[in-house]
């Protein structure tokens, strides 16, 4: 009986652990990312290089992401200090532009809705951006319409940024990683 | 007492992970949203169609770039190769071809096209055997892509540059051809 219990005990624990530690690595990019400050590079969704877990997680997910010829992807849902980007903050991003042909900047809340301005934008381009002499920018990523390169954040809650470059020489693997723009946040209702 | 312990933990521990990899790896066949249903899910298979904007209201495939207009094709390879052809406004503008699980395989931009317009024939070893045999006269003008398998996706994305080019855009991705082009 006892034997009986510790084998049905020892099945069911198995089961939840197995289970529970593949849905964990499916259910997020977490193999093949890449830490640059705050930002993370994800894995690029090439057909030969691709890992179980990017497999996994795309069949699931149903997600066309950038092949590695393409470009690459840094997400953030954090500012500088670590908190979680929310919509009832402005934050300021600040930095100079990636290498790259074309880079986009958007944002993905809940349900991975973007914020949008009245008009529908709902990104920020490199080829749009107002820059000082020096090549900076400044961004202002708020729910409220600002001066300037404004950002629309997402209505509520809390939001991801997402940094996608295209056709760039940035080979993240050769160690060689870009500055990306350095988020602070300013005020909070 | 401690023994037995150890060796019920360790049998937790190897049966766990012959789940987890048993898991891992059989999510991919028994998906029923992977990209290949979710494109599947705007149109039929053999044209492109033009995907909503990413606004957040209305469906689409997720991680798509909201900055960039998209249409997609399903194809398939069983009537002789696939020619994808487009002309987008001259912006930044790529095609990527993506294998039936939604893993990228090859793609080129408009700076790698060199020219202005997208001219593609997909073709699997047995179709690009005999291209070579007998190869049509437009072959010089077309980019070849050797294709493993006998289905896959298209993605044609357009930056969205400017609202003036708008029009333009949509115009484009709803001309793009993705159709089969029998040989002989």
């Amino acid at each position: 009986m006892r034997f009986l219990l510790s084998l049905l005990a020892a099945m069911a624990s198995s089961l939840v652990l197995g289970l529970g530690s593949a849905w964990y690595m499916i259910a997020a990019p977490r193999t093949g990312t890449i830490d640059v400050g705050t930002w993370q590079a994800l894995p690029t969704i090439d057909a030969s290089t691709a890992d179980p877990y990017v497999r996994a997680r795309i069949a699931r997910s149903g997600e066309i992401g950038m092949g590695g010829g393409e470009g690459l992807v840094f997400v953030t849902g954090v500012d500088g200090r670590g908190d979680s980007l929310s919509a009832t903050c402005d934050y300021r991003l600040s930095g100079r532009s990636p290498t790259a042909r074309l880079w986009t900047l958007t944002t993905e809340g809940e349900g991975r809705r973007p914020g949008l301005t009245p008009e529908g934008r709902a990104h920020l381009d490199n080829r749009n951006l107002l820059r000082d002499g020096d090549g900076r920018f400044l961004i202002t990523l708020s729910t409220r319409a600002r001066p300037g390169n404004w950002l629309p954040a997402p209505a509520e809650g809390t939001y991801t940024l997402v940094l996608r470059l295209y056709d760039t020489p940035i080979a993240l693997a050769s160690g060689q990683l870009p500055d990306l723009p350095v988020i602070e946040r300013e005020a909070c209702r | 007492m401690i023994g037995r312990a150890i060796l019920w933990l360790l049998g937790v521990v190897m049966t766990a992970g012959i789940v987890h990899i048993v898991t891992v790896f059989g999510v991919p066949g028994h998906a029923t949203n992977d990209p290949w249903e979710e494109v599947g899910k705007f149109g039929p298979t053999g044209v492109f169609v033009a995907m909503p904007r990413v606004d957040g209201a209305t469906r689409t495939i997720p991680g798509l770039d909201p900055a960039m207009a998209q249409a997609t094709c399903r194809f398939v390879l069983d009537q002789g190769p696939i020619r994808i052809k487009a002309t987008p406004p001259d912006v930044y503008w790529s095609l990527s071809l993506y294998d039936r699980s939604g893993l990228h395989v090859w793609g080129f931009d408009n700076r790698g096209a060199g020219q202005k317009s997208a001219d593609v024939l997909v073709a699997d070893d047995v179709q690009v055997a005999q291209l070579r045999e007998n190869p049509p006269e437009e072959l010089e003008d077309l980019v070849i892509v050797d294709w493993k398998g006998r289905e896959g996706i298209a993605l044609l994305q357009v930056f969205r540059q400017q609202p003036s080019l708008a029009r333009e855009t949509d115009a484009a991705l709803k001309a793009a051809e993705c159709r089969p082009a029998p040989l002989g």
